[in-house]
């Protein structure tokens, strides 16, 4: 842990909802895989919330949580790789150029599996919410491409664990710590910084309307049946 | 702003670059072998796909292949097919069968106590691990008793026999009706034959539901149907290919109109007043496969043809 002096860089919702993802991707995994499949929709429409969420925080979040924060066009993004393979530090506050464009991959991956999931069957017993509104044909394709997005995602992660493991043993960046305690030493950040942090009442605003979306997808489904 | 970002000095951490990304490179491969412990059928995948493990084959004239294969491409591989793999399980090939699903493999060869697929097919529909699971065609008991057999004698891809196997169930498979084609058929005498059904009700039908060949039955008309009768049928006679005469009252004076039916195959002629000289009146009627002359004044001599050419009599042929 680093004792040097802390400035606030990730706000709440935002670890929440990376701690989260974590947790919930876990928990569809097991219970997609044990067969618990009521957990695993449940599971994946907390997901599906916390993804609309994401998407609403980016645009009306605080500075590091913002899409035109973390996002750069791919010249930048290419720049900054060969900068850190030539051993530069490029210090940034929020995600840097790479990481932004795995937030957004990240991102883009778990809501093509969450829509995915919400049409698919597995043939027998359980079917997502809007299977039924869907031919059977095409839900089981969307279930086949359901488990291959799934392939997708454990790689993703495993290229996230593999770039965090690289910040902090090559080249002595903690990012693990910060997204627990959302603080960074001021050695870690740039000289120049304005964070602004958006109101927490208008996070907790923003979830309950992701979350009565996935509600009103899950009554839209029970209503088919 | 947050995404401005300055540049430091070259800050070293715990490990160089090339050391970070070989020991990734050994845990992901480490990871992957992992993985290939726990799900051998990831194993098996990837081991063929780089080559070390070759693909099992069943023979085609194997009882794999003529007997269990249908049976898990008719009953488990909506499930467990191409389209759909539940737990990672397709049983639509050999290869996929020895392979498994994700929970390893479902079937030990010589060992159904042990073999997953054995034990499922044997649970009582109630269970929730039978297969095939609810709503789904159950597999017969024969049809356990042919897999189960098969995993008993090794789950070979080249075993031609099993002793004991029950007998396969032949499928008939009975062909659509083609209405339009049957009617272009009976086009040409459909008009006459509602005419003398109308006449003769009971007595003129169609031989089947998809033939334009007739069946005259004018047996319960009894000796009110005559030669007249029969004689107002000749239009038809050429499509007629049965008869049953029996107990009306025709006579050899019928004998011109049953030379007309050259299709006859089978002719019941029996309490009728016909001599000899309607059976040779049936020269013509190359089909024909039996004739009835039960209490006839039908001699051995005139029936003596017919039988050369294979015919089937039925009836003494004892007139005087």
């Amino acid at each position: 842990m680093d004792h040097k002096p802390q400035v606030p860089i990730w706000d709440i919702p935002i670890r929440l909802f990376h701690w989260s993802v974590v947790l919930l991707l876990c928990i569809s995994w097991f219970s997609a895989d044990q067969g618990y499949m009521r957990i695993h929709l449940v599971s994946g429409l907390t997901l599906l919330a916390l993804l609309l969420f994401r998407i609403a925080w980016g645009l009306v979040g605080s500075t590091t949580a913002r899409f035109s924060d973390f996002l750069h066009p791919p010249r930048r993004v290419a720049a900054y790789l060969k900068s850190l393979a030539g051993g530069e530090r490029i210090l940034h506050a929020g995600h840097n150029p790479a990481g932004g464009l795995m937030v957004l991959a990240l991102i883009a991956v778990l809501l093509a599996q969450v829509a995915t999931g919400l049409f698919a069957n597995d043939g027998v017993r359980f079917h997502g919410p809007l299977a039924l509104l869907v031919s059977e044909d095409f839900s089981t394709r969307l279930t086949n491409i359901h488990g291959l997005i799934f392939d997708l995602i454990l790689i993703l992660v495993w290229c996230h664990v593999v770039a965090v493991g690289f910040y902090l043993l090559v080249k002595g960046d903690n990012l693990v710590w910060p997204m627990i305690t959302g603080k960074k030493s001021r050695a870690q950040l740039p000289p120049e910084l304005n964070i602004v942090f958006t109101r927490l009442y208008i996070a907790m605003l923003l979830l309950a309307v992701s979350a009565g979306v996935a509600a009103w997808i899950m009554i839209q489904g029970e209503s088919i049946l | 702003m947050a995404g401005d970002s300055g540049i430091s000095g070259r800050r070293s951490g715990h490990l160089s670059a090339s050391v970070y990304f070989g020991c990734v490179g050994l845990v992901t491969l480490a990871g992957t072998g992992l993985a290939m412990l726990a799900r051998p059928a990831f194993g098996h995948d990837m081991l063929q796909w780089i080559g070390l493990e070759s693909v099992p084959q069943a023979q085609a004239s194997s009882f794999y292949a003529i007997r269990v294969a249908p049976l898990f491409e008719t009953r488990c591989a909506v499930c467990h097919g191409d389209k759909r793999q539940k737990s990672d399980l397709r049983l639509d090939s050999f290869a996929s069968v020895l392979r498994g699903g994700k929970h390893g493999a479902v079937i030990i060869p010589s060992d159904t106590k042990n073999s997953e697929l054995a034990i499922r097919i044997f649970l009582p529909a109630s269970d929730d691990r039978a297969m095939p699971p609810d709503g789904k065609t159950p597999l017969t008991e024969d049809e356990k008793t042919v897999i189960k057999l098969w995993i008993a004698h090794g789950a070979t891809g080249s075993l031609r026999d099993i002793p004991g196997a029950p007998k396969p169930v032949a499928e008939i498979v009975i062909p659509e009706l083609d209405l339009a084609q049957v009617e272009k058929k009976r086009a040409p005498l459909v008009a006459e034959v509602a005419r003398l059904q109308g006449r003769f009700p009971g007595v003129v039908a169609y031989e089947a539901q998809d033939s334009a060949d007739l069946e005259i039955n004018a047996s319960l008309k009894g000796a009110s149907f005559g030669d007249a009768d029969l004689q107002a049928l000749a239009p038809l006679a050429a499509r007629v290919v049965g008869a049953n005469l029996s107990g009306t009252g025709v006579s050899d004076a019928s004998a011109p109109v049953l030379a007309t039916m050259t299709r006859l195959k089978n002719l019941r002629l029996s309490g009728t007043k016909v001599s000899d000289t309607a059976i040779r009146a049936l020269e013509g009627a190359k089909a024909l496969r039996s004739v009835t002359v039960v209490d006839t004044k039908v001699t051995v001599g005139a029936l003596a043809p017919l039988r050369a050419r294979g015919v089937t009599v039925y009836g003494d042929g004892d007139g005087p």
